[in-house]
């Protein structure tokens, strides 16, 4: 099925290198170029053969060089499902990588792109309505890569001030792993798990 | 309050005089709004009762579940789940452990299937009632909701007994479940369904039957095949506009594919396919369905462990996995990114309401106000599902 589709994706889209991976565990996806992304996702949706004709969610993953979006795609009408994966390199720590939008194709990506950008910091180009969307239009960073960290104060308020934080409990789980340094097995509750 | 948008043609692109202008009315309906069900804001622009525009403002119970769920282990996520969809919190649970398990390569016992199977169909049952209560409030039939309340109380305190909490469960564990059930439990869940089938007529007679309610909801908020495809609709907002797709039966999961039950799809019996009373059909006629689902349930449950074997230390191996399963509210998928370590290094969600939500702007204009009230409790969002 993945080969299938590099094969198809590569015979319609001459830049795309789509390249299939198969995984041993879990599930296998479609690696394709950034920039032929659009046309790709136009191809699916418009081929008899696959017809592709849900998005079902645009996933960010952060790595230290890259950000990795990956976009679940399925077809209702055959019953068929495909990760179709774009690796976006990221020049220094706090770039915002652009890659193009593909509300024109699914209109539901519209509220997922914007959820992608506003958690993992990717630009989509051409997107009709690029704020963010779970967090306040004014924040500052990308709460879901790996190296954010949660700005001081927002609009004079300050954000996890000391006095609120329930440090009894933290103390008190920190105190329990200390003593149970080195034995994994009793910090872990699975009382009923298997060796 | 009021905005002034001056636009040179009226609002239905009638004639009027260059001198009369006339605006919109900005209105906040939420985030404290009864009919949102939650901390949903919609900003509508209103044309007198008509609807020019509305926009959707998310983000209210956002709680960082996916960021949590970076630093937690694999078993420390499944109560975290619950606080999701806290109406569906059994079914959170499973897709959380399925696709865990899945990773793992862990075989699960015949009698934790049957046991999750359960679970998951009561729940749906509850679920759907939630909604068609708090639907019959939203539009002015207040009955309903005290009958269906009642039978949703029997399964919760079943759930209760079973998990020791009403809502949020931390029943459904990675392996199989949490305790074991009770014959005289499955006895009682045995009588319950038994009931409820007979009052479901009864009850669809005093809400779906009703000339009042059949004026309010037919014909009302349509969503099109082709807009459902386009906005990614799952679930029962998928099969009421007549697309027969449902995870159980076309990628089966679990024990779903020995048991057999229909997949009921909107049919426009009332007026066009796709309206509020398919919606509200769909569901009601999807409670039928998982009480059949139970009783077979009930009749092939099997003695034997209820924990398969899972390792103490749990360690994921290295891939991603994207597994989907069918919820009550439509299609919850959960897309898993493990580097090999004892937590995820990326767990994303796929929420079906996150994606009815930006339906919004579609199907609201040209709507009456009330009409508008009429479409978000038909889509059936949990707010605790959409910012996560």
């Amino acid at each position: 099925m993945l080969n299938e589709i590099a094969n198809f994706l590569s015979s319609q889209v001459s830049n795309s290198n789509a390249a299939a991976h198969e995984a041993e565990v879990g599930s296998g996806h479609v690696l394709v170029a950034p920039e032929s992304l659009y046309a790709c996702c136009k191809a699916l949706k418009e081929s008899d053969e696959f017809d592709m004709n849900v998005l079902e969610v645009v996933s960010g993953v952060d790595y230290s060089d890259r950000i990795e979006v990956n976009y679940m795609i399925a077809s209702f009408t055959k019953g068929s499902e495909l990760i179709l994966k774009v690796k976006l390199p990221k020049e220094s720590a706090d770039a915002v990588p652009e890659v193009d939008s593909v509300v024109s194709i699914w209109k539901s990506a519209n509220f997922l792109e914007r959820e992608c950008y506003d958690m993992n910091g990717v630009r989509f180009r051409n997107h009709p309505d690029p704020r963010r969307i779970l967090t306040p239009d004014d924040w500052e960073g990308y709460p879901l890569r790996k190296d954010y960290k949660t700005q001081k104060e927002w609009h004079g308020m300050e954000i996890d001030p000391e006095h609120k934080v329930n440090s009894a409990d933290h103390n008190f789980f920190k105190k329990v792993v200390e003593e149970m340094q080195g034995d994994e097995k009793k910090v872990a509750y699975s009382w009923k798990g298997e060796e | 309050m009021s905005s002034i948008d001056g636009k040179e043609t009226g609002n239905f692109g009638q004639p009027v005089s260059e001198k009369i202008k006339s605006d919109l009315l900005t209105l906040n309906m939420g985030p404290q709004h009864p009919a949102t069900h939650g901390v949903l804001r919609v900003e509508i622009k209103t044309d007198s009762e008509i609807v020019a525009e509305a926009i959707p403002h998310l983000g209210y119970l956002h709680r960082c579940f996916e960021k949590h769920a970076e630093n937690l282990d694999y078993r420390g996520i499944v109560p975290f789940t619950d606080r999701m969809d806290y109406l569906g919190a059994m079914a959170m649970e499973w897709g959380y452990c399925l696709t865990v398990e899945k990773m793992l390569g862990t075989e699960i016992p015949r009698r934790a299937q049957y046991i999750r199977t359960i679970c998951a169909e009561l729940q749906r049952i509850a679920s759907h009632f939630v909604y068609a209560g708090t639907y019959g409030i939203d539009l002015g039939a207040f009955s309903l909701f005290l009958y269906l309340m009642e039978e949703r109380e029997k399964i919760l305190r079943l759930f209760e007994e079973m998990s020791g909490a009403r809502m949020l469960y931390n029943y459904i564990w990675l392996g199989g479940v949490w305790n074991d059930i009770t014959d005289d439990q499955l006895k009682r869940i045995s009588k319950f369904v038994d009931e409820l089938q007979e009052n479901m007529k009864t009850y669809h007679s005093l809400f779906g039957e009703n000339k009042i309610l059949i004026e309010r909801l037919a014909n009302v908020g349509v969503i099109t095949e082709e807009t459902a495809y386009q906005y990614g609709a799952t679930g029962p907002v998928l099969r009421g506009s007549g697309i027969k797709w449902d995870l159980r039966k076309d990628r089966p999961y679990g024990i779903y594919d020995e048991l057999d039950f229909d997949v009921c799809v909107g049919e426009g019996l009332k007026g066009t396919v796709g309206d509020c009373w398919d919606r509200y059909h769909v569901r009601i006629k999807e409670v039928d369905e998982s009480i059949k689902i139970i009783r077979q349930c009930l009749d092939g449950i099997e003695e034997g462990p209820i924990m398969g074997k899972v390792p103490k230390v749990l360690k994921v191996p290295e891939g991603e996995i994207y597994m989907r399963t069918e919820c009550p509210r439509g299609e919850l998928g959960y897309h898993l990114v493990s580097d090999g370590g004892k937590t995820p290094y990326r767990l994303k969600v796929k929420s079906s309401c996150f994606t009815h939500v930006s339906m919004l702007p579609d199907l609201a204009p040209g709507q009456m106000v009330a009409d508008l009230v009429a479409t978000i409790g038909s889509i059936d969002i949990v707010l605790g599902e959409v910012d996560r």
